[in-house]
């Protein structure tokens, strides 16, 4: 597995390096935004850490110009922590955002989900701890247990399912469930997640991060 | 049209109701102990409810009650905080008011105030105890008060009828309305005489004839009977609203619209009041207009209709002011453009031969209901007139009428001397056209007597047989006739003539000075010239002194008047101009508010703001009329929006000014953050990288730099906060949420030193979601949970509890078991870099400052205290909106 860290600080480059190598990645750098995005084409990464105060371009201009042709996994790395700045990022397509100072523990978890996703996104069951969906006959189990949905909250879990572990914003959910409408999309989705939380509880957690998003965990036996 | 079938509610009273119910959410609630004459137990039935009120938690403060010496009453008094009265000396007499500065001062949940329709003391800020009691609703406080029925302005003439006593106390109407809820006290008349012969009954300081007359069987019979329709009406319509709300289909009524047409007469108050209490029963708009005629009105009239226009005003109506000589025709006109459904008029006098107005509105009226009323007049006064009509009535002087004579005597002789050369036919002729150029000149009454006099001397003087009133040719005497009715004619047509060209040209002269006054402040190129220019027309055509206040940048009122002002108010004035502004009403003379002072003043309001006040000096033989009242209102708004404009234009340019440094500041901030940030994280990764690789994580050193790191990292991070918040960078994000969500995220946040099983949490598990800015609120409710951990031995109790103390206002206490805060200190904790003495190592004095400083740019505050029972407490309170709708689904 390839990363690629694209930051202007070396000491951050190779700390990260360390980290990453230590846990079986192969590692490439970038200091600039520009070389960043040669370097994205050029070898391909599995994965790409990406600090959004770039000396030449801006980090989400970065990201934009690399969605135009890649859907690489994306983690920005800032010490930008307004929410403000999340959502730009979240919403111009980056999978995860962690702010600096980071733990380094946290971010290889989050590393390793955003890569997970990318490799279950196409297959016709989801399965999430406990949690399975059958899509094709639109299903859904906990543990054993039949669980019943409506279509709104089947296609609403679905979408937070097949993202778990990763922040979505709040439009992002919305869409992904009436992608045609255009109004304010708290107080649909508050309602329906309420429901959501009620059915799923206690294997399953929807977290709200207030001003971002919704993102879905699996509570694990160990830290209970 | 409106369609029989269709159960839609019409949209726009759905949208006056939501407006009603939303207006009611904000400020304070009245609740009204209604009764139908004094000794029924209303203030004993108040202050009951009240210490129910107090036992329920609520603070409450008696701000005025009159026990009149009754023991029971002053009983239920003992366990409430009753409030001294203010006391006021007037002439050399020290009357009690109720201190209304102190109890907004004091802000209590719940306020008692007797006797709604007392009168103040002349000296006090308002010359209504209700309108003090607005005030306090205004100021978002509950009122508990009492009234009897007869001192509801709409009621007064039946309860003058009923009982024969005078009301001169009154409340109007729309005090009513706004009640929260109108709680009757009934008593029948037998059990009230029953007390009254007890004694238990306090009748006023006369309790004379007046009083006697008024407590009769009959009389409280009749009251009680009153009273009960009264509120019978009320819940009817309060049933309405609720069926309105909820849409249940029910038979809507047809768009009533009623208009009264008034003149300046005394009759015009009590059609006023009937209109109002049929508008009400119907539950449909009214207009009270008045038709202003060629004809001015003298003093006395002016008064009238002044007194009844504001009459109108106070009950609720809207006031429409038309010009014309027909009247019948301008009211039959508004009545179609304003979709009237019925007109009412009085009843004319029996004395009236000629067509009345009543008659003529009937029959112009077409498919429009007329109602003749039978207007009533305070005392035994019999109708001689007709109410509606205005009387045409000249104002002229003795000095007019010996002039008019004398110039009619002194035509005579000339053309008597000259009659052996023209003859007398001639003489007639100039007769006539000495009155019709006299008719220029002088008013009616005058005229006329010239008229007369003119022909009475050219019959002595001219008509053979000369120097004697007997007329020897008939055509003659057709001629005599002739010459007195086209003098008279004459007279009358020329005065009338010049008077509507008076009345005209001073509306001319007001339109055209409105004009003026616009051009000179809007399109000068500098504003304050233009805005001088501005003041020096409207004291012109007003003929009056005028001052301006124009509202500074922070929307405060200055201390000076604007420089081009004719008059400097004196402290006690700008007390009154103050309160004009601060309300939006107008005040000082001439108003209700603050009466006794030198001059009139008028907010400049515009659609959004007020803008500054006008003050009007009239001199002291000045009055203010409707139609003076309408034209400085006019120049009023016409500042207002010059001011406005001016002022958003300025505002464009320092939001230019603003962005420019916001930009700069942000990049600084972002690069500091950067920078500072950088390094720690940079520490941090090595630290974590060193303890993963190692084996013996228990280095000293390394624990070290790794407590001194996280240290860092907190100061950095509330540094940073810190210069956020004071360079306004902050904008508030508020969002729906579960305030569960931000508590679990606060104490996550708050760091290791709070851990579950020391924090109590007390929610409402029925919390309905809020929307308010979870991060902001979180980051200083962590603030306040780490400063409660860092400040208490570990393992202490922290209780945290939150609490919607009414609809749109969260409160979290968060309450330590600990030392508590420093005596004498408790106020300082807020303060940058303050540390209590004796703190641990290792805080940075700012939390506490942030956190204030975050509720603060939340709209809300945090104060902190000393509980009783030892321990600190924090109090953190907050606007929020609360999202009603999912509440009631989750029900």
């Amino acid at each position: 597995m390839t990363a690629l860290i694209i930051d202007d600080e070396i000491q951050i480059r190779r700390l990260l390096r360390l980290a990453l190598e230590g846990r079986g990645y192969s590692v490439k750098e970038a200091a600039t935004g520009e070389t960043g995005l040669q370097e994205v084409a050029y070898h391909r990464p599995d994965v790409v850490l990406l600090d959004l105060g770039l000396p030449d371009l801006d980090g989400i201009e970065v990201l934009k110009r690399l969605r135009d042709w890649s859907d690489v996994p994306v983690l920005i790395l800032s010490v930008r922590d307004q929410e403000s700045v999340k959502v730009t990022a979240l919403e111009s397509g980056a999978d995860d955002y962690v702010t600096k100072p980071f733990s380094t523990a946290e971010l290889i978890a989050r590393l390793a989900v955003i890569q997970r996703r990318r490799s279950t996104s196409s297959e016709p069951v989801i399965t999430v701890g406990p949690l399975s969906l059958d899509l094709t006959h639109q299903e859904a189990r906990l543990g054993e247990e039949p669980l019943h949905f409506t279509p709104t909250e089947f296609a609403l879990l679905r979408h937070l399912a097949g993202n778990v572990g990763r922040i979505l914003t709040l439009n992002q959910v919305y869409h992904s469930v009436w992608p045609a409408q255009q109004s304010d999309p708290g107080p649909a989705l508050r309602v329906h997640i309420n429901h959501l939380r009620q059915k799923l509880s206690p294997a399953i957690h929807i977290e709200n991060e207030p001003g971002i998003g919704y993102r879905l965990t699996v509570v694990d036996e160990k830290e209970k | 049209m409106h369609d029989p079938t269709d159960h839609r509610p019409d949209p726009d009273a759905l949208l006056a109701e939501m407006q009603r119910v939303e207006r009611a959410a904000q400020p304070g609630r009245l609740f009204i102990f209604l009764g139908m004459s004094p000794g029924v137990g209303k203030t004993y039935a108040m202050l009951e409810a009240a210490r129910q009120r107090q036992r329920e938690g609520l603070n409450v403060l008696v701000a005025v009650v009159e026990t009149h010496g009754r023991s029971e009453t002053a009983a239920l008094l003992k366990d409430l905080d009753v409030l001294p009265r203010r006391h006021l000396d007037h002439q050399g007499v020290t009357l009690d008011e109720m201190d209304l500065d102190e109890v907004l001062r004091r802000r209590p949940d719940l306020v008692l105030v007797d006797e709604l329709a007392h009168s103040n003391a002349p000296g006090s800020r308002h010359a209504k105890r209700y309108q003090d009691v607005l005030e306090l609703l205004e100021a978002g406080l509950d009122v508990f008060t009492t009234l009897n029925v007869q001192h509801i302005e709409s009621q007064v003439d039946i309860v003058q009828q009923i009982s024969g006593v005078a009301v001169r106390e009154r409340v109007p109407d729309s005090i009513l309305d706004i009640a929260h809820e109108i709680q009757l006290i009934d008593l029948s008349a037998e059990k009230l005489l029953a007390r009254l012969a007890e004694g238990r009954v306090y009748l006023g300081e006369r309790a004379d004839q007046a009083a006697s007359n008024f407590f009769k069987e009959s009389t409280l019979i009749a009251l009680r009977e009153l009273a009960l329709r009264f509120t019978a009406e009320r819940v009817d319509r309060d049933l309405e609203d609720i069926r309105r709300a909820r849409r249940v289909s029910s038979p809507w009524k047809t768009h009533a619209r009623l208009l009264v047409g008034i003149g300046p007469t005394p009759y015009a108050e009590s059609l006023i009041r009937w209109t109002r209490r049929a508008a009400t029963r119907l539950d449909c708009p009214w207009i009270v207009a008045w038709v202003e005629t060629s004809a001015p009105l003298d003093t006395t009239q002016q008064d009238t209709l002044n007194r009844a226009l504001a009459l109108a005003r106070r009950l609720g109506a809207e006031v429409v002011p038309l010009t014309g000589d027909d009247v019948a025709a301008s009211l039959l006109y508004l009545a179609r453009e304003r979709n009237v459904s019925q007109i009412v008029v009085g009843k004319p006098g029996t004395r009236s031969h000629r067509r009345t107005l009543t008659d003529r509105i009937i029959e112009g009226s077409g498919d429009i209901d007329i109602c003749i009323v039978r207007p009533t007049l305070a005392g035994s006064v019999k109708p001689d007139t007709n109410p509606g009509i205005t009387s045409i009535e000249s104002n002229a002087t003795s000095a007019d009428y010996f002039k008019a004579a004398a110039v009619t005597l002194s035509t005579t002789l000339v053309f008597w001397l000259l009659l052996p050369v023209t003859g007398y036919v001639f003489g007639a002729l100039m007769l006539l056209l000495t009155v019709l150029v006299a008719g220029l000149r002088f008013p009616r009454g005058p005229v006329m007597l010239m008229a007369t006099l003119a022909a009475l001397g050219w019959n002595f003087f001219f008509i053979p047989p000369q120097y004697s009133f007997y007329i020897q040719k008939p055509e003659d005497v057709v001629l005599f006739g002739l010459f007195f009715i086209v003098a008279s004619a004459m007279g009358h047509l020329t005065t009338r003539l010049r008077q509507r060209e008076a009345a005209e040209r001073r509306r001319q002269r007001e339109t055209a000075a409105l004009l003026r006054v616009t051009q000179s402040a809007a399109l000068a190129a500098e504003p304050e010239k233009g805005l001088a220019e501005a003041l020096r027309l409207i004291g012109e055509v007003l003929r009056a002194e005028v001052a301006l206040f124009v509202r500074k940048n922070d929307r405060t009122l200055p201390v000076a008047a604007h420089a081009a002002s004719d008059f400097t108010p004196d402290e006690k004035e700008h007390a009154v101009l103050t309160w004009a502004y601060d309300h939006k009403q107008t005040a000082g003379r001439f108003t209700d508010t603050l009466p006794q002072s030198n001059a009139t003043w008028f907010p400049l309001q515009t659609a959004t703001a007020t803008m500054g006040v006008l003050g009007v000096h009239l001199g002291p033989a000045g009055r203010l009329d409707f139609t003076t009242r309408q034209t400085i209102e006019a120049f009023a708004l016409q500042l207002a929006l010059v001011l406005e404009k001016e002022h958003f234009i300025q505002a464009v340019s320092a939001a230019e000014v603003f962005d420019q440094s916001e930009k700069l500041r942000r990049t600084l901030l972002d690069s500091v953050t950067h920078e500072l940030k950088t390094p720690i994280a940079i520490i941090k990764a090595a630290l974590e990288g060193r303890a993963l690789t190692d084996a013996d994580t228990g280095d000293p050193y390394l624990l070290e730099i790794q407590t001194a790191t996280e240290r860092l990292q907190r100061v950095v991070d509330h540094l940073l906060s810190m210069t956020r918040l004071e360079s306004a960078v902050l904008q508030p994000a508020p969002d729906w949420c579960e305030l569960r969500d931000v508590v679990d995220r606060a104490r996550t946040a708050a760091g290791g030193g709070i851990p579950e099983s020391s924090l109590e949490t007390d929610m409402p598990t029925d919390l309905p979601p809020l929307r308010l800015d979870a991060n902001l609120l979180g980051q200083a409710l962590a603030n306040v949970l780490h400063n409660a951990a860092f400040h208490t031995p570990p393992g202490t109790r922290v209780e945290l509890r939150t609490r919607l103390i009414r609809p749109g206002q969260l409160r979290l206490v968060v309450r330590d078991h600990g030392p508590g805060l420093p005596r004498g200190d408790e106020a300082r904790v807020f303060e940058k870099f303050y540390r209590a003495p004796g703190s641990p190592v290792g805080g940075t004095g700012l939390g506490l400052a942030i956190s204030r400083g975050l509720l603060r740019a939340l709209g809300g505050d945090i104060t902190a205290r000393n509980h009783p029972e030892g321990g600190a407490e924090f109090t953190l309170e907050l606007p929020v909106e609360v999202d009603d709708a999912s509440s009631s689904l989750s029900m």
